[in-house]
């Protein structure tokens, strides 16, 4: 597949207009020669069919984890113009806000650890609700829902389930602008109230993990990481609200494509104006569905220090959050095009925020570091803390790689080995595995992944976003 | 008659027969449950019976949106669904589904679907040597 391609560099490759009809620009792909080897055709297509899109800027871009997705491919970022652009569901995916945070702790990691996590993670399988049929404990009304979907983090913080250190610790704040409830459905809201503080299943996951390495001393001591400290990461999302308003908006999005003769190479590419009645409809419920996960995160946090002070006797808010971000959003900010001062509706597909130093929306400490970017590993596997930088700024619209990213197929994996031989050798490993069942940990089996080492060496190389640290899992739950 | 996982490397694929547009429709469902649970049976004291009704502007829209339906309700409900009898007249559909609460050691954890893909669903009526079957794949996002 790369042969088609153009190098630019050891990790950029080029697609150029001509690649496919009616591409408005360039391609680019940040991919080594390692990754690339996966590299699957569909993928690149969908990368060059963004390009054909009304309004986009500079490039169709794709991060080192690319995969075939929906419409746009994972791992891809594109730009449009706020004026004349569109947005897209299949540009944003149907979990919207799905996201990672990273949570300190005062904990050294002793060499006897497992006992002590195999307690922490067993107690926090039965205290965070897990998996499919699951409901959270706390049964919203749909007034507070309604007030989350606004409110964000924020809401979760001024009801008791947090601390005020944690929203500027969130991108955005933990909350987006512009969110309308009015364009989330009956539906959405019956999906949403249950589930608020619930995990979900599939690649999302609640892991200890300890620091393994650091890189980077002085990030590192701005982030508050420090080597050996236990830590504990959660990925997941906006769960059934965010995917039921992804379905309903698509099938009005697909209306208005036709309604505003919009061509599109594919029918995932779904997408209106940005100004339009639709656009503006489907920005506004997604926001809400952006709001309504950084709460469901929040709300698992509070979970997690509640059960890890219990089993480590330290204190609430000895347990800090080094920062929250997204990985499945459409957003506007502001970069600089030919010369000139522009707002842009940023689609971050499977990719992550890397705001450079002095970029708007960093907190004031932080400022001149950049911002805190999180790359989760795979079951088993590594996950790094890197830091945001005024290359991702020009090239990326502030964007890199936001995991592994799969290689082959759920079905391949579970011809290989079972969940329960999975199981047993990661714990041969020291890392203590928890899931709903083994068909779960056999779909989620490790080599199912990219490296998550290649691609951060990629993005790191690329330097759209450098290394801080490395962390190993010592436990971890799946839904 | 059948449903048959085939290679897809992020989400599930799935090819699913029926000889007529009902067991088409049940069929997919079955497989889109079987993604679900470990264990889809639910044929337990607990059952429950619902009715659900969609209407669509063409067959293969309904099979979507009759999916979307039943994720919505067994989310909604947290039950394990395992039998769906679809009526289909025009583009509306009628089913009867019966099911029971979701419990984790009866049943075992799935991977939850987000959605269902909605392009590239296309119903084609397939002859074979034993007759006619309603065929179509789909991809369920999860």
């Amino acid at each position: 597949m790369i042969d088609k391609i153009n190098k630019i560099s050891d990790v950029e490759w080029e697609l150029k207009e001509g690649f496919m009809p009616n591409m408005s620009v360039p391609a680019r792909i940040y991919i080594s020669e390692l990754l690339a080897q996966t590299l699957e055709e569909g993928a690149v297509t969908q990368l060059a069919n963004v390009a054909t899109l009304p309004g986009i800027l500079k490039y169709s871009l794709a991060m080192p984890d690319v995969h075939w997705g929906y419409g746009f491919p994972i791992g891809g970022v594109a730009g449009f113009d706020a004026d004349t652009g569109i947005i897209s569901p299949g540009g944003v995916g149907f979990d919207i806000n799905c996201g990672v945070r990273l949570i300190t702790t005062p904990v050294k990691a002793s060499s006897n650890e497992m006992p002590k996590i195999k307690r922490l993670i067993t107690e926090l399988f039965h205290t965070v609700p897990t998996g499919v049929g699951t409901h959270a404990e706390k049964k919203l009304n749909e007034k507070e829902l309604d007030d989350i979907m606004n409110e964000g983090a924020g809401w979760m913080v001024n009801n008791g389930y947090g601390t005020p250190r944690d929203l500027i610790r969130c991108e955005d704040n933990g909350c987006m602008k512009g969110a309308d409830t009015a364009f989330v459905s009956k539906k959405a809201i019956a999906r949403g109230i249950p589930q608020c503080g619930t995990l979900g299943s599939g690649n999302h996951f609640l892991e200890v993990q300890k620091t393994a390495e650091i890189m980077d001393e002085e990030a590192a001591a701005k982030f508050g990481v420090e080597k050996d400290n236990l830590c504990i990461m959660i990925h997941c999302g906006s769960r059934g609200l965010g995917h039921q308003v992804c379905t309903d908006h698509l099938k009005e999005i697909e209306a208005a494509t036709k309604k505003y003769g919009i061509n599109i190479p594919d029918n995932q590419l779904a997408c209106a104006p940005i100004k339009s009645d639709e656009g503006k409809a489907y920005f506004g419920a997604m926001a809400a569905c952006a709001n309504y996960a950084w709460a469901n995160r929040q709300m698992i946090t509070h979970m997690v220090r509640e059960v890890f002070c219990k089993i480590y006797g330290t204190e609430y808010d000895e347990l800090r959050l080094v920062y929250d971000v997204c990985h499945n959003v459409a957003k506007f900010e502001e970069y600089e095009i030919d010369g000139r001062r522009k707002t842009v509706c940023v689609h971050r597909k499977g990719a992550t925020r890397s705001f450079g130093p002095n970029s708007p929306d960093l907190p004031s400490d932080l400022v001149s570091v950049g911002q805190p970017v999180l790359i989760p590993g795979s079951m088993g596997t590594a996950s790094y803390l890197l830091k945001g930088t005024a290359a991702a700024m020009e090239k990326t619209f502030g964007s890199t790689c936001h995991g592994s990213g799969r290689v082959f197929s759920r079905t391949k994996a579970k011809e290989g080995m079972s969940g329960q031989e999975i199981k047993e050798d990661l714990e041969k490993r020291g890392i203590f595995v928890k899931a709903t069942s083994n068909k779960v940990i056999a779909e989620e089996a490790p080599d199912a992944y990219k490296s998550s080492s290649e691609v951060v060496r990629v993005v790191h190389e690329a330097g759209i976003s450098l290394k801080v640290a490395r962390f190993e899992p010592l436990g971890v739950i799946k839904g | 008659m059948s449903f048959e996982e085939l290679d897809h490397t992020a989400d599930y694929l799935f090819r699913c027969r029926g000889r007529s547009p009902e067991e088409l429709f049940s069929e997919s469902a079955r497989a889109m449950f079987s993604i679900m649970f470990e264990n889809n049976d639910a044929t337990g004291d607990a059952c429950v019976t619902k009715e659900i009704e969609v209407e669509s502007d063409s067959l293969s829209n309904l099979l979507i949106d009759f999916l979307s339906e039943l994720l919505f309700v067994a989310e909604v409900d947290c039950l394990v669904l395992s039998g769906v009898k679809p009526k289909i007249t025009g583009n509306t559909l009628k089913a009867e589904v019966t099911g029971e609460p979701f419990v984790l050691e009866k049943h075992g954890g799935g991977t939850e679907i987000k959605g269902i893909s909605r392009s590239g669903v296309e119903i084609e009526e397939i002859s074979e040597d034993d007759g006619i079957y309603y065929q179509a794949e789909i991809i369920f996002d999860v």
